[in-house]
């Protein structure tokens, strides 16, 4: 994100909305760390452009500190819409893909984090019985990450030996699906978030966490590991014993498809046999 | 996206907090699906949801919730938030009776998630838990910070604004209420629980 040094005023607003916090207001106007920026448009999008001319705002502004006057501004505001979202070129691109949830994806059609996991799992049959799933969120909550981090875990999980899923944005950024490795020319851009997406045979679960909980200990950031898979008939759920025997505690609430999608994936299955 | 998964709180907190949301399969049933998720959101409207999500808009940033219900096509995949498990019992039984075809996730509590989905008839197919958060933790802010920012599905509620809306709460220059509608508009996705981030920040101003 860039601003307007003619058009802001300073008021500060723009600061805590930063989702990275790397808005700073430095000599009466506000500058944001392009490095750490991630281009999500937040500042953009939530901020309500008042469309004040400058020059009167900064007067206003004087005025009130000339008489030592207080006044909160309603902190969903910029006075003269000083925020200017740039063109982005590749590979900076991939902030605004990976972290602004109204961009989609170019690799997959989707936005936000550009994933269905098992949200779509009663007609893709994407993790099937037998198979555990797994999502592992670099950044998330709300510092961000940068795609070395990405792949020194992912380039873990391969070891560990999972499947990493195809129509997943940050699969297609590796150089090699075995290896986990992405293209050097992402390592160093930063994102909000990004989902390693894979799956494994139920029997590889405990190395497979052993080996997330080795690499987290590698990377800058903080990771939101999550666990998923197909119920059985009754609805059991088929990795509490291991994730409790690796030594980690499952969340109370949780994503829950309730099966109502069609086609299912069982009937295309049949379909096509 | 599990940006609906990680969101954090107790379980007496939790209980107050559901999302529910259809999802299309790219390649399999997303051409034609526009007219079935603007009947999806048109139950869950009925249900008195307190925000919903349609094409980047929120209840506090999309105005009309019947121009947001127009504006669904095939590429939106519209949600809905509750504070009343009774509301999304009802229209999970709506949602059965009408078989739209179209991928339900509910984001809640798995086992009161698990006894409705029974209640209707129904079981769980598929279901994704958190496995918590590992790395730099030490550099994350307090719970009571991110048991609001967590609520934002895509994290776009920052750290900071949390921390200014608690504040701003204390001083007494916003109501819980306000504050927390300041804090959901960020939310594109619309799964900010505009009534849970009330109760949160009154409890962070009633703790001075």
């Amino acid at each position: 994100m860039l601003i307007d040094k003619e058009k802001c005023v300073g008021c500060g607003n723009c600061v805590p909305i930063c989702t990275m916090g790397v808005i700073s207001v430095v000599n009466g106007t506000a500058q944001v760390n392009q490095d750490e920026c991630v281009e999500c448009n937040t500042c953009y999008r939530t901020l309500l452009n008042e469309g004040y001319n400058p020059t009167f705002v900064r007067a206003v502004r004087w005025l009130l500190k000339l008489f030592h006057v207080a006044y909160d501004a309603p902190p969903d505001l910029c006075p003269t819409g000083a925020l200017t979202p740039p063109k982005l070129t590749w590979p900076r691109t991939l902030r605004a893909e990976f972290s602004d949830p109204n961009v989609k994806h170019p690799s997959t059609g989707g936005g936000g984090r550009g994933t269905e996991e098992i949200k779509t799992n009663d007609v893709t049959g994407r993790v099937r019985e037998g198979k555990i799933g797994f999502a592992v969120e670099l950044g998330r909550p709300g510092l961000g990450a940068r795609f070395h981090d990405l792949q020194t875990v992912a380039m873990a999980l391969a070891k560990a030996g999972v499947f990493f899923e195809p129509n997943n944005p940050v699969t297609h950024l590796m150089t090699d699906i075995k290896t986990g490795a992405l293209r050097e020319e992402v390592l160093n851009e930063k994102v909000m978030s990004a989902i390693i997406e894979c799956r494994a045979d139920a029997a590889q679960v405990p190395e497979i966490l052993a080996a997330l909980r080795r690499a987290a200990g590698e990377v800058k950031t903080v990771i939101s590991a999550a666990i998923a898979a197909r119920c059985g008939p009754d609805g059991s759920v088929p990795y509490l014993d291991m994730v409790r025997e690796a030594g980690f505690t499952l969340s109370l609430n949780g994503k829950t498809n309730i099966g109502l999608g069609r086609p299912r994936f069982e009937e295309r299955q049949q379909a096509a046999a | 996206m599990t940006n609906r998964l990680h969101r954090q709180g107790t379980h007496d907190g939790l209980s107050r907090d559901y999302v529910v949301f259809v999802t299309v399969a790219r390649g399999i049933n997303r051409t034609g699906s526009g007219p079935k998720s603007q009947r999806f959101l048109r139950l869950a409207l009925d249900e008195g949801p307190v925000n919903i999500g349609v094409n980047g808009k929120n209840l506090i940033t999309g105005g009309d919730p019947e121009q947001m219900l127009a504006g669904i096509t095939d590429e939106s995949h519209p949600s809905a938030v509750f504070s009343n498990l009774e509301a999304v019992r009802r229209l999970v039984g709506k949602l059965k009776e009408e078989d739209l075809g179209l991928s339900v996730t509910i984001s809640a509590l798995t086992d009161e998630v698990d006894s409705l989905l029974r209640s209707q008839g129904l079981v769980r197919h598929s279901i994704e838990h958190a496995l918590g958060i590992l790395g730099r933790t030490e550099r994350l802010p307090t719970q009571q910070v991110l048991e609001l920012t967590s609520m934002c599905g895509h994290g776009c509620v920052s750290h900071n604004h949390a921390r200014k809306m608690i504040d701003w709460t204390k001083l007494g220059k916003l109501t819980p209420r306000q504050a927390a509608i300041y804090l959901a508009r960020p939310c594109s996705c619309g799964v900010f629980n505009i009534d849970r981030g009330e109760e949160l920040l009154t409890k962070a101003r009633d703790m001075a």
